[in-house]
């Protein structure tokens, strides 16, 4: 019954996207027809029944309705109402129907707040994203439908991957989407715009709070991610650079470089060829991001559903959109009208066009990195891995001159500034920074020759960002979230160097020193729970002042049957206590690993941080 | 199955035999840290448990207690299991262009920009 439902209503949302793309010609060549009539009864048609295909997805996942294949693979009637419910996105077929539900609220949203703007741009724009719409719903409905019957119908699910049973990444991949998602309005509403000639001030105001809209969830989507990888993988790292990483972090450099270049052609009209390139650029990473992740292309540790023939749809189709756009580019490039300003160095919009220049260098490093060992292993069949170290070493030289750019940049007035502005206050939060990361690297006890300059350049940005709050000239939001990335590449690079591991392996009862703790394997304990057993270690970490205890749990999941293990971590403003354990063969023996991570919260607090300038910055505008 | 029966006790045997040396175990993990484990899902040798990882954690401290440095152990394991086990790919005729495509890709970026802005 469901299953009809889910089927019967995105059949209903392909003919009302067919129907939207025939008619959209045809309305363009009238003038004076207004997009609110039958277009946006189709579109709400169409929202309507992708919610209700939806709706009938997660019911189907709560009443545990197995005669949805959907549900018999990824569910099982012991799992808690929660990832029951999480479990219809925590899938191929699920989470694709997110996407869709996503891209066509969008749309709606889209159609109803942009009512002031000119009519063929609006009705532009709905034609580009139908066709996205349009390439999802035969995506769906004919390689990945989530509404295929089963008969005779089965008793019991296979149940959903444990690792995936987790309150983090149970939010994670909607979130995540709503960012991939409103890059779609930005890649069609670019177009649109390009093609009926109105790359301009309105545009840029228009298309600002969609770029921030994408930009914040991805933010928060990939923060998630992180968390959860944290205490999740058993690493105690927070970034791997591992592929489905990359992925998500690719359209977020595109983001933000679209984000300062829209305030330009906002605030000056003027590179609007840039901003087009990265509208369309932005949306081609993320759909390829979701291609990439889907596929099973990449060797990660995230690829849970994959299935190499659906990749080639995704592929085909990204194919065609990124044509599409190009020839869209070229034959309408003209139209730009370019006023010709000058752009004087000592100025914003220089100080933009280099926070440019290093976003879409962070970009391609990690694109090349992650894409050429695939190419490669095509063309040569030779296969090489390219991890942290590559990233690190191509990156984090050119932090260096880009955090001293960030410093100075936001000070600059528009058009053009003076140079001697630059030095007197600067200087002196300069030589404080050198004196500060100094002392600091001496007293850690590293000859960290290369960190060095980069401690002394956060430093500076970081002192900069805070005097900067007492600044009248730039906006509030704009110095939370510069403030925001300060402490988080501070964070980073404070908990880098003085993160502490101990890993051994130990009996119940053992007892181990690691620096001045006592680290004592207390006792080990059995619970059982609803879908899964789990062993439940003590730790009990002693120092000279105070003690604490640690509780990790190894859990074994019968649905389907695995193991994970839950690291405990005690966080306080200053450190993470983090520590894991591991079965090992012998008997009686765990591999136990501890971790101190100094100001690991600061790295999510910073994070929250820039995303809320973000939030700031909309609820300000409409406010 | 045998051959699993035999992996087993080799492990349980030699990582008995591990105990005993503690030591060095700094450099192993800075070295298991860049190395990829060949089983698992995009995890490092350091950070996995499982046979693979632990045997050649296990072998790098031989490797190790034998005296070599860490450009033998890396070249070892190269030759033995490709370039695939290492995360830092050396720069040869094959990964040249993964190396400085970026760094060209700047150097284009900084020239467009310089053409832009005008000094004075």
């Amino acid at each position: 019954m469901l299953n009809q439902i889910g089927n019967y209503s995105l059949y209903i949302a392909l003919i009302s996207s067919i129907l939207i793309i025939i008619q959209s010609p045809i309305l363009l060549s009238r003038n004076n027809i207004n997009v609110s009539g039958r277009i946006f009864s189709l579109i709400s048609i169409q929202s309507l029944m992708i919610i209700i295909s939806f709706i009938a997805l997660i019911i189907a996942f709560i009443v545990s309705d197995f005669s949805n294949e959907t549900v018999y693979n990824n569910s099982h009637t012991s799992k808690p109402l929660f990832y029951k419910i999480s479990g219809t996105w925590g899938n191929h077929e699920g989470s694709l129907l997110l996407w869709l539900l996503v891209l066509s609220i969008f749309l709606l949203i889209f159609t109803i707040t942009s009512k002031n703007l000119s009519n063929k741009y609006r009705i532009l724009t709905l034609f580009f994203q139908e066709i996205i719409i349009l390439g999802f719903l035969l995506f769906i409905l004919f390689t990945s439908n989530p509404f295929m019957s089963l008969f005779p119908i089965p008793n019991e699910g296979t149940g959903l991957n444990p690792i995936l049973q987790d309150p983090a990444l149970a939010i994670h991949p909607p979130i995540l989407y709503l960012g991939y998602v409103g890059a779609s309005i930005i890649f069609s509403s670019s177009l649109a715009a390009l093609i009926s000639g109105s790359v301009n001030k309105t545009w840029a105001k228009h298309i600002k709070n969609w770029v921030l809209v994408s930009w914040i969830f991805l933010s928060i989507g990939i923060l998630l991610g992180s968390i959860w990888a944290y205490y999740e993988l058993g690493w105690g790292g927070f970034w791997f650079w591992d592929p489905v990483e990359n992925v998500s972090l690719m359209p977020w450099f595109c983001l933000t470089a679209l984000f300062h270049t829209v305030l330009t052609l906002e605030k000056r009209e003027m590179f609007q060829s840039w901003a087009v390139i990265l509208s369309i650029t932005t949306f081609s990473l993320s759909m390829s991001g979701t291609f990439l992740v889907r596929s099973g292309i990449l060797n990660s540790i995230h690829t849970f559903a994959n299935d190499p023939s659906r990749g080639v749809f995704i592929l085909c189709f990204l194919f065609i959109l990124i044509t599409l756009s190009i020839f869209i580019y070229f034959f309408y490039q003209n139209k730009i009208k370019n006023n010709f300003s000058k752009t004087y160095i000592v100025s914003k919009e220089a100080a933009v066009l280099i926070n440019n220049l290093f976003m879409m260098f962070f970009l391609s490093v990690v694109l090349i990195g992650t894409v050429y060992p695939i190419f490669l292993e095509v063309l040569n069949n030779d296969k090489i891995s390219v991890g942290p170290p590559f990233y690190h070493k191509l990156i984090v030289p050119f932090m260096i001159p880009f955090l001293i750019f960030m410093a100075i940049g936001p000070n600059l007035n528009w058009i053009k500034d003076k140079i001697n502005k630059i030095n007197l206050q600067q200087l002196l939060f300069f030589i404080l920074s050198i004196i500060i990361s100094f002392i600091f690297l001496k007293r850690v006890g590293i000859s960290y020759l290369l960190s060095l300059p980069l401690f002394i350049a956060s430093f500076f940005l970081f002192f900069i960002t805070i005097k900067d709050f007492s600044v009248k000239k730039t906006n509030l939001s704009q110095k939370i979230s510069h403030f925001g990335f300060s402490l988080f590449i501070l964070s980073v690079l404070i908990n880098g160097v003085l993160a502490k591991e101990y890993s051994s392996n130990m009996k119940v009862g053992d007892e181990r020193k690691f620096l001045n703790k006592t680290i004592k394997f207390e006792s080990l304990k059995i619970n059982e729970n609803k879908n899964y057993q789990s062993l439940e270690a003590n730790f009990k970490i002693t120092d000279k002042n105070n003690s604490i205890n640690l509780k990790p749990e190894v859990r074994v999941y019968d649905q389907p049957q695995t193991i994970t293990s839950e690291a405990d971590i005690k966080s306080t403003l200053y450190s993470d206590n983090f520590l894991v354990f591991n079965i090992l063969k012998n008997d009686g023996f765990y591999n136990v690993r501890y971790q101190i991570k100094p100001f690991m919260i600061w790295i999510w607090i910073s994070i929250i941080l820039i995303s809320f300038g973000g939030i700031l910055s909309i609820v300000k505008k409409n406010g | 199955m045998k051959i699993k029966i035999l992996i087993f006790i080799i492990i349980w045997l030699v990582s008995f035999f591990n105990f005993s040396y503690a030591d060095n175990s700094e450099k192993v993990d800075q070295i298991s840290k860049n190395l990829r484990c060949l089983i698992c899902q995009g995890q490092s040798v350091y950070d996995s448990q499982s046979d693979f990882a632990l045997s050649m954690k296990i072998l790098i401290q031989n490797k190790i207690d034998e005296g070599q440095n860490d450009e033998q152990i890396y070249d070892f394991l190269k030759s033995k299991y490709g370039e695939w086990i290492v995360y830092d790919p050396e720069i040869n005729k094959n990964t040249v262009l993964l190396w400085v495509l970026p760094l060209i890709l700047f150097v284009f970026g900084s020239i467009l920009i310089l053409r832009k802005v005008s000094i004075k």
